[in-house]
């Protein structure tokens, strides 16, 4: 008998165990949602650059404000594609950070319905007044401000070697059409052993993007925003996908398919290379590179034919809808549009301030030269590849183009097709 | 606890199982003890042990399809909730229809078969060398199999160097012995099957230690049969050793295979991004990119369902075989 008790008993424990852990499952469905006032907000700023930039706003932050509890997660790898992904399940799950970093424009156009809107703070704060006319048209989506601009990089930067163009007997400065451009990578080919011009292939969005500056230098202004716009000219398009299809099979690197950005810049600081097309952050590298100053050892040139022209892309915070925080989230964008911010931020980001009334003497001399163009450009043309330019059902389809026509052999006629296809209404 | 009480006498002590029976006589109806003859006599007491994690792997792993097969058959994209009301099957005609949706399914069947046939070639031939009595057995034993105990984030960045174009160490090999460098990453006709070999690479030290198993198993008294019968070494293995390692293929390949369906650590990890090089696109990364990049759920799902239709294909026959005999 006792024996038998034991046994029941013991069963029965095992049993309520079960129950008690299924009964604790059940409760876990709750959810953790919020975490108080605790303003949260999320970014890809991970490693070098961009992770002191981000130390450096997250100071000035707790200077300005010091009473806000604050949690900046970094998410990164695979550029922002991580940082996208945990955004999109968030949203989809209802439960939005306070903000996170992202592109606006069309990029927004994603985000229907869970974004809210900032318009209040930009009133506030007048960032209408202060900010480039691009940058507020840029963050307004269905007649309200979605987000606020922290800083702004620059998409139609060429940058070079000096030593490897000065063997060549190369004038940069000389070069301004993209056919000019072609001829000095030739000369570069034939007078050094370098590499005429770098390109890092591994992912497919350096080739977008030396698409979108190729198009805007040689076929104009008009040709490209009709690009964007969803009226491509088919010539156009064809026309660069020749020149691109030039450079790209005799010009760049043997090892551009197996490499990244970070390597193919490598490229230029240590003198295998000439020319490199990128955004203004590939500088950041140079800056933190030993012995290589601008001027002397590395130079800018605004990518030929695109002269007079700033190719916007902006960094900015998005403001989610049923914002866990409101009230501190509104202080936190307040904050962003702020001088104290983006000083703090683009300095050592290798950006520059959406704002056109800030003090540049804290940023190195090639920060304050294009924070001249900036100011002094005829046109500011949204990118193509960085989310301004065309919404991310589009970017993705054009890179589906690149990967599968324009990742060598460069297929002209299926690239054009593709790409005339992918961005028309 | 049903059993009746009618064995022996009266007296108390002689009911040793319990005391009181729940249905002494049959008279009326106990839904327990109907549950217990149809299922099988402990079928409701001994619920508290197997109905927790029924439920739970019922909950999340099979709910969790049904719920994505209910997902690909609406049209919901960006974010809201999906319209449950309107379903159809158009996202699947889309994926008929999406070239890059051909490409990437037949790729992942290419890899599929491809890398599971040779990877267990390969395992078979290194079993059966470390198999004969060698010297420092265990220790190349390890070595091959320590492939398989790095994590892919490590295995795919070492195969990014070593296929890099220039500086990549089969490049400079293959080009020391007087061939012309290959772009391996770059060529969308042999990326494939550069990635195939590092998977393989990494994976013939799991089938080796498979097929180890299955050797030693095997009774010495085969082999000196074969032997005394006179049978050549090739002829001993071939007639009447690996007939006896179908076992071990299966299992193998079972684990390879599903393997090769989820070979999206590796890409991503090659290129640090979703998108694999031109020519090496599988279902998995295809599947990644709509659903985070493109924020197509249902059509996502739909590709997800695809996959698990082949991963379903393959564990199915795999279940069936045990079944039949007698193993599950």
């Amino acid at each position: 008998m006792t024996d038998q008790d034991k046994r029941l008993s013991r069963r029965h424990f095992v049993g309520a165990t079960g129950a008690a852990t299924l009964a604790g499952l059940a409760g876990c469905s709750g959810g953790d949602g919020g975490s108080g006032s605790t303003l949260e907000v999320l970014h890809a700023w991970t490693g070098g650059d961009g992770a002191t930039a981000v130390e450096a706003l997250v100071e000035a932050f707790e200077e300005e404000y010091p009473d806000i509890e604050h949690e900046f997660n970094p998410i990164g790898g695979g550029g922002n594609q991580n940082l996208d992904a945990v955004v999109a399940n968030r949203l989809q799950n209802n439960e939005p950070p306070s903000a996170f970093a992202g592109w606006p424009g069309p990029n927004l156009q994603q985000y229907e319905g869970v974004l809210g809107d900032v318009g209040n703070v930009w009133d506030e704060e007048s960032f209408e007044d202060v900010m480039v006319q691009e940058a507020v048209d840029l963050h307004q989506r269905n007649d309200a401000y979605r987000a606020v601009p922290l800083g702004s990089h620059r998409l139609n930067c060429m940058f070079y070697n000096t030593s490897v163009v000065e063997e060549a007997g190369v004038d940069p400065d000389s070069l301004t059409s993209v056919s000019a451009l072609i001829d000095a990578l030739e000369t570069v080919q034939n007078e050094t052993d370098a590499i005429p011009m770098t390109h890092g292939a591994s992912g497919t969005w350096t080739t977008t993007q030396l698409f979108s500056s190729t198009m805007l230098g040689q076929e104009g202004y008009e040709a490209y925003m009709n690009f964007l716009d969803g009226s491509p000219d088919e010539e156009a398009v064809r026309a660069t996908f020749e020149s691109l299809a030039e450079i790209l099979g005799n010009y760049i690197n043997d090892d551009a398919s197996s490499i990244g950005l970070t390597e193919s810049n490598q490229n230029i600081i240590e003198g295998n290379a000439a020319f490199i097309h990128q955004g203004n952050w590939a500088a950041g590298a140079y800056r933190n590179a030993e012995d290589f100053s601008y001027d002397e050892d590395w130079g800018f040139k605004t990518y030929p034919g695109s002269e007079g022209m700033y190719m916007l892309h902006f960094d900015s915070f998005l403001y989610p809808s049923d914002n866990p925080t409101s009230d501190v989230t509104d202080q936190f964008m307040t904050f962003v549009g702020s001088e104290a911010a983006q000083v703090a931020f683009n300095q050592y980001k290798g950006s520059i301030p959406t704002r056109t009334d800030v003090d540049m003497s804290e940023f190195g001399p090639f920060l304050q030269e294009t924070q001249e163009d900036f100011a002094d450009a005829e046109e500011r043309p949204p990118n193509l590849q960085h989310g301004l330019g065309v919404p991310s059902e589009t970017m993705t389809a054009l890179n589906d183009v690149v990967s599968s026509e324009f990742s060598g052999p460069y297929n002209v006629d299926a690239a054009t097709q593709g790409f005339v296809d992918a961005v028309s209404n | 606890m049903t059993r009746n009480t009618d064995t022996g006498g009266d007296s108390g002590d002689a009911v040793a199982d319990g005391g009181v029976t729940e249905n002494p006589n049959g008279s009326g109806f106990s839904p327990i003890a109907a549950l217990n003859d149809r299922f099988g006599s402990d079928f409701v007491e001994s619920s508290q042990f197997w109905l927790p994690p029924f439920l739970l792997v019922g909950l999340f792993v099979y709910g969790a399809i049904i719920w994505n097969l209910l997902i690909s058959l609406t049209d919901f994209n960006s974010f809201g909730s999906p319209d449950y009301s309107d379903l159809d099957f158009e996202m699947y005609a889309r994926a008929l229809a999406d070239s890059a949706f051909v490409d990437a399914a037949v790729n992942t069947f290419v890899l599929l078969v491809g890398f599971t046939l040779v990877t267990l070639a390969l395992g078979l031939g290194l079993a059966i060398l470390v198999d004969r009595n060698i010297r420092f057995e265990n220790t190349l034993r390890t070595i091959y199999l320590l492939p398989m105990s790095l994590s892919f984030v490590v295995t795919a960045q070492f195969w990014a160097w070593m296929f890099n174009f220039n500086n990549g160490v089969i490049n400079i090999v293959i080009s020391s012995l007087g061939f012309g460098r290959v772009d391996w990453l770059g060529n969308p006709d042999i990326v494939l099957w550069a990635v195939m070999f590092a998977l393989m690479w990494q994976f013939a030290g799991y089938a080796m230690v498979v097929y180890l198993a299955g050797l030693r198993a095997i009774p010495n008294e085969h082999y000196e049969a074969a032997k005394v019968d006179g049978a050549s070494t090739i002829r001993m293995y071939w007639r009447v050793i690996i007939p006896q390692l179908k076992g071990s293929t299966i299992s193998a390949s079972v684990v390879l295979m599903v393997f090769a369906l989820k070979a999206f650590d590796f890409l991503y990890s090659l290129v640090g991004g979703y998108r694999p090089p031109n020519g090496v696109d599988i279902l998995a990364t295809k599947m990644v990119r709509e659903a985070y990049q493109a924020n197509e759920w249902a059509y996502a799902s739909a590709i997800a369902i695809a996959l698990f239709l082949m991963a379903l294909g393959i564990v199915g026959p795999y279940l069936y075989y045990q079944y039949t005999r007698g193993n599950l």
